[in-house]
């Protein structure tokens, strides 16, 4: 055994040698310089509305900019691994949107000790825990879920007649961004509105929506409404009422303002959507690096617009997407035309 | 590997061993990692900097642990496809009694606790409900990961820590707590499957479990032990997960599941069981952890990481056919 | 047709002396009556044969007497006390050991490794005992070379070994811890001309220092030439005994075939 055990141990040191040969050999060029690039780590890239931020930071860099995304949203430490990964390339701002308040914190201390900016955009990053960790934040941007139900809210409270019943489906039970909708749309129809019922759709999954909606419908005949969490549920979901013959009697709201959200919103299929601009959020994530590079002190928080799209300027949103119709404010955008 | 066939008449010249497909086989894991070195190493100069190559044994060390919990059930034959649930089952339990103002370190106790009765509820069923490991297990994993969500409600539990945040970002020299835990579980796990009666009988049931029953090792107890392993390590994994990413979440990630069966696979512990080594996988979860760093260090989309992952663990699949 | 043999018939009634007596052993697989109220006693410090057609029951008997099937129905008396054995544990302990037909390997691990299963010597104490891989390893080496013509490498895996290797590492498994009874199912199938003579010297050393054999053959020559007693079985049942000093191979192939009942 012992003569065999020491074979093995040499052919072990031999790789081991043979390991530290190659790092040798590459530690001899130097890492390039990247102080003056962005890099950005999202949540998602498998979905339109993360693609439409993606998008918004590609085109809002001036220079070169890498953005990475997490496998999933459940991918929470894969994102923190990339988050690390892209630290140690010594960039000169940083972009995150977090799958969570806190799981970027760990990889956060790292960045904090360069002592480079980070722009927080979409998901807030947790206070308290980016406090412990000593982690800084220079900025945050985002939409206001909250805002975003209501303005849904007060839209369906407008157009039914006062007690209707209403249905409410939000996207995977717990999830942040879901429970901020579903609350402030009870808030807005609050003593105008009934809602009949809540249900959580696992994986924010359009085909599982469309069963439920059905369903709520065969249970409650005399439903006049659905606020619906996302998009791409509330499609589902509109089908369903399709199906159900009672497109004249059910309206469907959902939020996001995706491409097809936008298309079914003219076309009818839904009564309206709240539009966020995750590529006006992108876009303006790395106009807030460029205005830290340009020593400017940017505001702590930043409200992305919002906007309410019906039948009336569908048309116009459409044309303007994936930016905003409207006019909204920037206060980077002003900070850099100073 | 650490186990490879040790016969002296093995002892070939260098070349004839460089010709032998076995030897490649046999190390497939390590010359897949030094070969993964060399390319990011050379394509990416950040690669093997001091900074990313910590980065990358913290986050190996999860998968590190969840690898080893999986080794020894497949050393049996066996598959854990609960070890991801039941880590998230034990990282809500750990958050909801932190929450609930338990002290942290007794709830990350209680955490390990309650994972590991759920290993034991999957070695009492394969044991001595005789019902198959896969089904057992998949069952597992659905049901923990639906007692996460009950327990939990569906929300997160932030878990934000002095103690659980040290442990995430502190270390030993060079070495942060997340390296030297996978560490110290790696050790005692390699001298407990070949230093003692346990390792031999867990190997033996794996290899022939009728022929073990024959010689009197109560396989049934081996195989409850080996899932009780698998539970207590993943209750490990839920600590440093929550330590990690600052709250208990009830998503359970999937991807923990096929990268430990993955990183298993890739040091070379045959799926078969009877054959067990801990270094192996190991090796499997730094190259699997490798493959990701470097992608992200080249910018290379995150659609082709997935990829890539299944390419390396079939090729070491289809190397692995021509092991001695 | 069928002749009566006027030889010494053996009764099922066991001396004082039998050190083990299995009275009406029964065992069913579903459907199958693998043993039908069996009744055999082996005689101590003696070499008693167990023989019958394929499928007479011979291995299951050996697995019920080794501790691995319980009996459906029967009882065991083993050196002088009625036993029960839940497990094969249970059966090592009170002494017996056994070479199964199918040998009971460990295909992937070493020689040593086999000859030591579940009897690993260890070092420490409690939780804290680790393998004792050297001492073993020279045990081992001592283990086989009472036996083999060409002694397996003993670190090398059993998967490598040649069929004879096998069977020898297996009886020398079961041969090497001074046990009571050693019960050999087929231990010489495999084996080839020489490596069948050392296996019978064994077991004419193992009954030399006084252990009991129970030895299963389908080698009738082989049978004479070792056993003191043998037991014939035939679709399940016990179909007649022999001292084999009174009888010959013809009238136990005649017992094996059901030419002749006695
Ligand atoms: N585990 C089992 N399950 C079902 N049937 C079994 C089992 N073991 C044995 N049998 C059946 O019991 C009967 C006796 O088998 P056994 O192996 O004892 O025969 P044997 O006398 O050893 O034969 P051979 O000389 O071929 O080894 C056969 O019909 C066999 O098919
Ligand atoms: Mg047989």
């Amino acid at each position: 055994m012992a003569s065999a055990r020491s074979w093995r141990a040499r052919r072990f040191r031999r790789g081991v040698a043979g390991l530290a040969l190659a790092a040798v050999a590459v530690a001899a060029c130097a890492p390039p310089d990247r102080s003056a690039e962005v890099a950005a780590i999202i949540k998602g890239l498998d979905n339109p509305f993360f693609q439409a931020m993606g998008q918004g930071i590609e085109d809002g860099a001036t220079g070169p900019v890498t953005v990475q995304a997490a496998q999933s949203t459940a991918d929470t430490t894969g994102q923190a691994d990339k988050l690390s990964a892209v630290a140690v390339q010594g960039f000169g701002c940083y972009i995150i949107n977090p799958i969570s308040g806190t799981n970027l914190v760990q990889s956060l201390s790292l960045i904090a000790k360069q002592g480079k900016p980070v722009i927080n955009i979409d998901s807030p990053v947790n206070a308290e825990a980016a406090r412990l960790a000593g982690a800084t934040l220079a900025s945050y941007v985002g939409t206001d879920n909250t805002h975003a139900g209501q303005v849904a809210g007060d839209f369906l409270a407008g157009r039914l007649p006062a007690g209707a019943k209403v249905a409410l489906i939000g996207g995977t039970a717990g999830d942040v961004t879901s429970r901020a909708r579903l609350d402030g749309f009870r808030a807005a129809v609050d003593g105008k509105l009934t809602v009949s019922q809540t249900v959580d759709v696992n994986e924010w999954s359009r085909s599982e929506a469309l069963t439920r909606a059905e369903e709520i419908m065969r249970a409650n005949p005399d439903l006049a409404g659905f606020f619906v969490a996302n998009d791409d549920m509330g499609l589902g979901v509109s089908r369903a009422v399709q199906n159900a013959g009672k497109s004249d009697q059910v309206r469907v709201v959902s939020v996001d303002g995706v491409e097809d959200g936008l298309r079914a919103v003219k076309s009818g299929q839904l009564a309206a959507t709240v539009a966020q601009y995750p590529y006006t959020i992108g876009e303006m994530g790395v106009e807030a690096c460029r205005a830290a590079a340009a020593g400017h002190t940017l505001p702590a928080t930043v409200n992305a617009p919002v906007a309410l799209v019906t039948q009336d300027n569908a048309a116009d949103a459409l044309s303007a997407f994936p930016k905003p119709f409207e006019q909204y404010d920037d206060p980077y955008r002003q900070l850099l035309q100073q | 590997m650490a186990e490879a066939v040790a016969v002296g008449a093995d002892r070939e010249s260098l070349g004839g061993r460089l010709r032998d497909i076995g030897f490649w086989a046999d190390w497939a894991a390590v010359i897949g990692l030094v070969a993964l070195v060399i390319v990011f190493g050379l394509a990416s100069p950040s690669f093997l900097t001091l900074g990313n190559i910590q980065a990358m044994l913290v986050s190996a060390a999860i998968l590190i642990v969840l690898a080893v919990g999986q080794t020894f059930v497949i050393a049996t034959s066996g598959i854990d496809l609960s070890i991801a649930s039941i880590m998230t089952f034990g990282a809500v339990v750990l958050g909801l009694l932190y929450a609930a103002g338990w002290p942290i370190l007794l709830a990350c106790l209680v955490g390990v606790v309650a994972a590991g009765l759920a290993g034991v509820i999957n070695g009492t069923l394969v044991a001595k409900g005789r019902i198959p490991d896969f089904v057992v297990t998949l069952g597992m994993f659905s049901a923990a990961s639906g007692a996460a969500l009950i327990l939990s409600d569906g929300k997160p539990t932030q878990v934000v820590d002095g103690f659980l945040l040290a442990l995430a970002s502190g270390s030993v020299g060079p070495f942060g707590y997340f390296i030297v835990v996978a560490a110290v579980v790696v050790v005692v796990a390699h001298v407990a499957l070949f230093h003692t009666r346990f390792g031999v009988h867990v190997l033996a049931t794996g290899g022939n479990a009728e022929g073990a029953r024959a010689m009197g090792i109560r396989t049934g107890r081996v195989r409850l032990a080996v899932y009780l392993i698998s539970g207590v390590l993943a209750g490990v994994g839920a600590i440093l997960l929550v330590s990690r990413v600052g709250a208990a979440e009830p998503a359970i990630n999937t991807t923990y599941l096929l990268n430990a069966i993955a990183a298993v696979v890739l040091g070379g512990v045959s799926l078969q069981g009877g054959r067990g080594n801990i270094l192996g996988p190991v090796v499997g979860a730094l190259l699997l952890t490798a493959l990701t760093n470097g992608l992200t260090l080249l910018g290379i989309s995150q659609y082709y990481q997935p990829l890539a992952v299944g390419v390396v663990v079939v090729m070491a699949a289809l190397l692995m056919r021509y092991q001695r | 047709m069928t002749q009566q043999s006027g030889t010494a018939v053996l009764s099922t009634e066991a001396t004082a002396d039998a050190l083990l007596v299995a009275t009406g052993i029964s065992k069913s697989f579903g459907n199958v009556r693998a043993l039908q109220d069996v009744s055999v006693w082996l005689p101590r410090g003696q070499i008693t044969a167990l023989i019958g057609d394929n499928g007479a029951g011979k291995s299951t008997l050996v697995r019920v007497l080794s501790g691995v099937h319980p009996a459906d129905e029967g009882s065991l008396t083993f050196d002088g006390s009625p036993v029960r054995f839940a497990s094969p544990e249970d059966a090592r302990t009170a002494g017996i050991e056994t070479v199964h037909q199918n040998l009971a390997l460990i295909d992937d691990l070493t020689v040593w490794q086999n000859l030591f299963l579940n009897r690993e010597l260890v070092r420490g104490f409690g939780p804290l005992s680790f393998l004792d891989r050297k001492r073993m390893q020279e045990q081992a080496e001592k283990m086989l070379s009472r036996l083999s013509v060409n002694v397996p490498p003993i670190r090398s895996k059993v998967r490598r070994l040649s069929g004879g290797q096998r069977q020898a590492v297996a009886i020398s498994r079961a041969a090497g811890w001074g046990s009571k009874l050693v019960i050999m199912d087929e231990p010489t199938a495999a084996l080839g001309v020489q490596e069948t003579a050392r296996v019978e010297e064994l077991v004419k050393g193992l009954r030399a220092d006084g252990m009991t054999v129970l030895l299963i053959s389908h080698n009738f020559d082989q049978v004479m030439r070792l056993a003191d007693q043998v037991w014939v079985m035939r679709a399940g049942r016990l179909a007649a005994g022999r001292r084999t000093q009174d009888t010959d191979g013809e009238e136990l192939v005649g017992l094996v075939t059901g030419a002749i009942t006695s």
